[in-house]
């Protein structure tokens, strides 16, 4: 009976932690209503802090122990990122679909590829990556190195094999001394290291202060009551923190939201009985958003106030909408009030060192 | 905001309190994996070729995992929802990777042994 009474046991600590670690889907709302944020009343008060520790950043980049931050490495992977000469044409960088100036991505619907061929979906922000634990919409990539060879190599992106990037890179002169210095030693001018240095670059792409970081951290004055409003619709009745969770906003995971389109997303290799992942795609983040749009994995979201309108409609019913997707009622006044919020969430734009090509 | 390695923050859920039920040595074991909604931890567990592993899904949302061995074949179980089970049959020895569908940052490792 020993082991009875030590699965007992280990079923109790169980239910202790889920006590304390229960889903935000479930907490988030019943939280907001007693901190009574609705009303914007009870400021302090323990239950809204707990909430609020929910949304609050992390103060250290996490980088993998296998590709740790160097200065050197992070600068080589900038010379590479906005290096076009890594694309067949030499007129295509990373950059040119992750731009800086259009919040590290493109403005556009859906992104431009290589001889001007429009791609199947949008070019997504690369921001705040270095918490990721799955890339592209669909999340067939494992890690942000993996991630990196995909648009050098896809045909209708950047159009190379990693040996033609390679052979460019090492007939560039000024490389060479780049990519000793990131890695301490000769002959580093290899596919891992590229990928290596592009990556560790992107994960040192973290969001500035937004007012509502400010507000999370303590400062009452930071949002105005509309966007307090805001966030206890988005936590509480609209129930967007079951999928936009944690300080970044996203779950990091996969939903079918019942758009339109036809795009199989994640169902292109989960295996066809996981039914909620056809068309389920990664849920983004909502930090520094772009609020003049356009919106969704294909652009197909044209405004704030389309995106705000679908979530209200709840989405085609359909066997992989995600259970999580039910329609709610949202007065002019409370959908003023999420946009308010989604918002506050944007700060001011993190310098860019733009860098002189070797 | 400091450049250190930090430990992986996880931000959606647990896989833990694995316990024990019962077989002895020579036996096919029952293990038994709670998804929480929270954080992952490493369960400890040591099982074998031909022991089975209950998950139990405690959190509030729906999970969908799937085993993938040590030579790149996959299982994949039923889509669970919240607070039912599903078993899976371990039948190769190796390294197993545990995952879920919807979830990818669910991830357990265990080694499985030969079943002597
Ligand atoms: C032609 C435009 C284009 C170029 C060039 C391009 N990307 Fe992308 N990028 C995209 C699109 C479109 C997606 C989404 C693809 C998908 O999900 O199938 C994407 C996705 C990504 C993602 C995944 C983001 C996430 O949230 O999962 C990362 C990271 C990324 N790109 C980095 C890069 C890097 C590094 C380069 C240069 C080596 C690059 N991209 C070049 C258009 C581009
Ligand atoms: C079931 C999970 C889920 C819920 C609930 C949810 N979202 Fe989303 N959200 C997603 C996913 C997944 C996408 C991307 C869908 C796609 O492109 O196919 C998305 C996209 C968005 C976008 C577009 C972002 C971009 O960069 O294109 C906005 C804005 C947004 N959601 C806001 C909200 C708001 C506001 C609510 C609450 C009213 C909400 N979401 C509820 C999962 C969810
Ligand atoms: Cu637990
Ligand atoms: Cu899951």
């Amino acid at each position: 009976m020993e082991n009875g009474v030590v699965r007992r046991r280990r079923r109790l600590t169980a239910s202790l932690l889920l006590v304390a670690a229960v889903s935000l889907a479930a907490t988030a709302g019943s939280l907001a209503r007693i901190a009574g944020v609705e009303t914007g009343g009870l400021a302090g008060s323990p239950a809204i802090e707990l909430l609020k520790a929910r949304f609050r950043r992390p103060d250290a980049v996490p980088f993998p122990k296998a590709n740790p931050h160097s200065p050197g490495k992070e600068d080589l992977g900038r010379t590479l990122f906005f290096d076009p000469r890594l694309s067949r044409s030499g007129s295509v960088s990373c950059a040119s679909c992750h731009n800086p100036s259009l919040g590290w991505s493109d403005g556009l619907a859906r992104a431009v590829g290589f001889e001007m061929k429009p791609l199947a979906r949008r070019t997504p922000p690369i921001m705040n990556l270095a918490w990721g634990s799955a890339f592209q919409w669909d999340g067939r990539a494992e890690s942000l190195e993996h991630q990196a060879r995909m648009p050098l190599t896809a045909p209708d992106e950047m159009n190379m094999t990693m040996e033609m990037v390679i052979e460019r890179l090492v007939a560039i002169p000024g490389y060479r001394a780049l990519f000793a210095q990131a890695f301490e030693r000769p002959d580093a001018i290899t596919a891992e290291s590229v990928t290596a240095a592009l990556a560790t670059y992107q994960r040192t792409l973290v969001s500035g202060r937004a007012p509502f970081d400010r507000w999370v951290a303590g400062e009452e004055s930071a949002l105005g009551p509309d966007a307090k409003r805001g966030f206890a619709l988005f936590t509480g009745k609209a129930r967007c923190a079951s999928c936009h969770s944690t300080w970044r906003l996203t779950d990091d995971s996969f939903h079918d939201i019942g758009l339109t389109g036809d795009d199989p997303g994640r169902g292109t290799f989960a295996p066809p009985s996981v039914v909620t992942m056809q068309r389920a795609f990664k849920t983004p983040s909502l930090r520094d958003l772009r609020l003049q749009g356009p919106y969704m994995h294909d652009g197909s979201v044209r405004t704030l106030d389309d995106v705000i309108e679908h979530y209200v409609k709840g989405g085609a019913k359909r066997p992989s909408l995600s259970p999580e997707m039910r329609p709610i009622a949202l007065s002019a006044d409370e959908r003023h009030d999420l946009i308010a919020f989604l918002s506050s969430l944007k700060a001011e734009p993190i310098r860019v060192e733009l860098p002189q090509l070797p | 905001m400091s450049r250190n390695a930090s430990p992986r923050l996880t931000a959606c859920l647990l896989i833990c309190a694995a316990s024990w039920v019962g077989g002895g040595a020579a036996r096919a074991a029952d293990y038994e994996v709670v998804i929480h909604h929270a954080e992952l931890e490493e369960t400890g567990i040591k099982p074998k070729v031909g022991d089975t592993i209950t998950f139990i899904n405690h959190a509030e949302i729906s999970h969908n995992l799937y085993l993938t061995y040590e030579d790149g074949r996959m299982e994949t179980l039923d889509t669970q929802i919240p607070n039912s089970t599903k078993k899976a049959v371990l039948h190769t020895a190796g390294r197993v990777v545990i995952r879920c569908w919807i979830h990818p940052i669910i991830r357990l490792e265990m080694t499985v042994a030969d079943a002597s």
